[in-house]
């Protein structure tokens, strides 16, 4: 039998976003810009996909050698993985775990899908109301027009 | 309720009570004594990236009224957008000449909005794209009103292309602001009321006592409605189909004979133009309104400069 346990090494200092259902770790790094933070300042980024979770079977983690992000910052999240958690690591001791929290709005992230919508004719940064919790609907500042699902569709940051 | 420095921009910002202030100034700045000096030396910017008629026109007439003056563009064509100039810069650029308010119609949505955040000087509204039209959706509030004497417990009945009229639309979530409506939509099932407003209907409703129906005739209905709101079925909209607009066309097409049951205070009103869906017969009955309907237009939007450019309170 073949040990399949893989771990990624803790982080001394840092955050680490937990319990991201599987398959979405790579979009929340996209979401947050990590690689580009990454290029940035030299930080490491571990991202894992699959493991196993007792809770959710399967699930994405992401540790970021950075502490530099604010709640505000990580909230985003919540719109890929509500039930996401969040652990700033200093010293390779756990100093706050919180869950993300859906936020009243949402920024240059993502793109609205109505294409008579100026922002997608003028370089507009996006804004949009968080108008429903569940499921997550927006409503663009510009427009009007309220998405849900796969139509929320998110910037590519490179 | 002060208004002086107001962007108007959609009907989703104000409130009922905004609403109900502004409509209870029309009648106050349609026969000011001294309406001609209201707006003295004061210019509005007319930045029209799309062609308009009556909007132009009665905003046009609106500011004369009140002794201002207009300037601006009235079809992109001939502008700097032509040179691939942005929205964002030609009200910029429109900003810095010191113009004392700024009327925008643009073919894109949220074109009003974006305008209203690039400039230092109120906006208005004058239609972005399929999105809004303020001034529309108050005139067709303050014909209601003057009609019926009330914007509460009416039943009104909107009928056409409920899909892609912006009219209704905005007509709708405004109606939901107040209390014990009925509101009907009577359309083909290939243009009705889009899906989010009717689940705004059914969540919003019951809280103020509003209720809907969906219907697909006419005929149905006009005997229990206060207000019939007929909108134009757009070929346009309905691409290849013409066939099918015209059919429609046909179904949805009031004529004076229909008029015999319906309640004396019953008003016929329409956003203009129309084509076929009201027939000429219809001009001649005392339900029909929709001409002077287009001329609260007119009021709705001196009253709206006046209060924007703190001429009246």
């Amino acid at each position: 039998m073949i040990d399949r346990r893989v771990t990624i090494a803790k982080i001394q200092q840092g955050i680490v976003i937990d319990h991201i259902p599987a398959g979405k770790a790579n979009l929340i790094a996209q979401v947050l810009g990590l690689n580009a933070m990454a290029r940035e300042t030299g930080d490491i980024i571990a991202i894992g996909v699959n493991f196993d979770s007792p809770s959710m079977q399967k699930k994405d983690i992401i540790k970021v050698e950075n502490l530099l992000f604010t709640r505000d910052m990580l909230n985003v999240v919540s719109l890929i993985a509500p039930n996401a958690t969040i652990a700033r690591i200093n010293n390779g001791e756990v100093i706050e775990k919180h869950k993300v929290e859906i936020p009243a709005s949402v920024g240059d992230i993502v793109t609205c899908p109505d294409r008579f919508c100026i922002t997608n004719h003028e370089e507009v940064p996006g804004k949009f109301i968080v108008v429903e919790r569940d499921p997550v609907t927006l409503r663009c500042h510009y427009c009007e027009t309220e998405f849900f699902g796969p139509l929320i569709r998110y910037k590519e940051k490179t | 309720m002060d208004f002086k420095g107001k962007d108007i921009i959609s009907i989703n910002d104000l409130t009922r009570e905004e609403i109900d202030a502004i409509l209870h100034t029309v009648e106050s700045v349609r026969k000011h004594p001294d309406k001609r000096r209201l707006c003295k030396d004061r210019v509005s910017a007319m930045l029209f990236f799309e062609p308009s008629t009556r909007t132009r026109t009665s905003f046009e007439v609106a500011m004369r009224n009140l002794g201002g003056q207009v300037s601006g563009f009235y079809d992109a064509r001939i502008t700097s957008a032509v040179k691939e100039e942005s929205l964002w810069d030609t009200v910029k650029i429109h900003d810095g000449y010191g113009f004392d308010v700024m009327v925008i119609r643009h073919p894109l949505k949220g074109a009003a909005r974006l305008a209203a955040e690039a400039s230092t000087i109120p906006v208005i509204n004058a239609g972005d794209g399929p999105n809004q039209h303020p001034t529309q959706t108050l005139l067709d509030l303050y014909s209601i009103l003057e009609t019926q004497g009330r914007l509460d417990g009416l039943t009104v009945a909107m009928v056409g292309d409920l899909a892609y009229g912006r009219t209704v639309h905005s007509l709708t979530e405004a109606l939901l602001k107040y209390n014990n409506c009925n509101l009907m939509f009577i359309s083909p099932r290939d243009l009705a009321m889009p899906g989010h407003l009717i689940d705004k209907c059914r969540k919003e409703g019951p809280q103020r006592g509003n209720t809907f129906e969906e219907g697909r005739r006419i005929e149905d209905y006009i005997a229990g409605v206060d207000v019939l709101y007929l909108t134009r079925i757009q070929k346009e909209r309905l691409e290849a189909r013409t066939a099918l607009a015209e059919k429609f066309r046909s179904i949805y097409r009031l004529e004076a004979g229909m008029l015999k049951d319906a309640k004396p205070n019953m008003k016929v009103m329409h956003p203009l133009p129309r084509v076929d869906e009201i027939a000429p017969d219809v001009d001649h009955s005392p339900h029909a309104y929709y001409f002077q309907q287009a001329r609260n237009g007119l009021f709705v939007r001196e009253t709206l400069l006046a209060l924007i450019l703190g001429a009246v309170r």
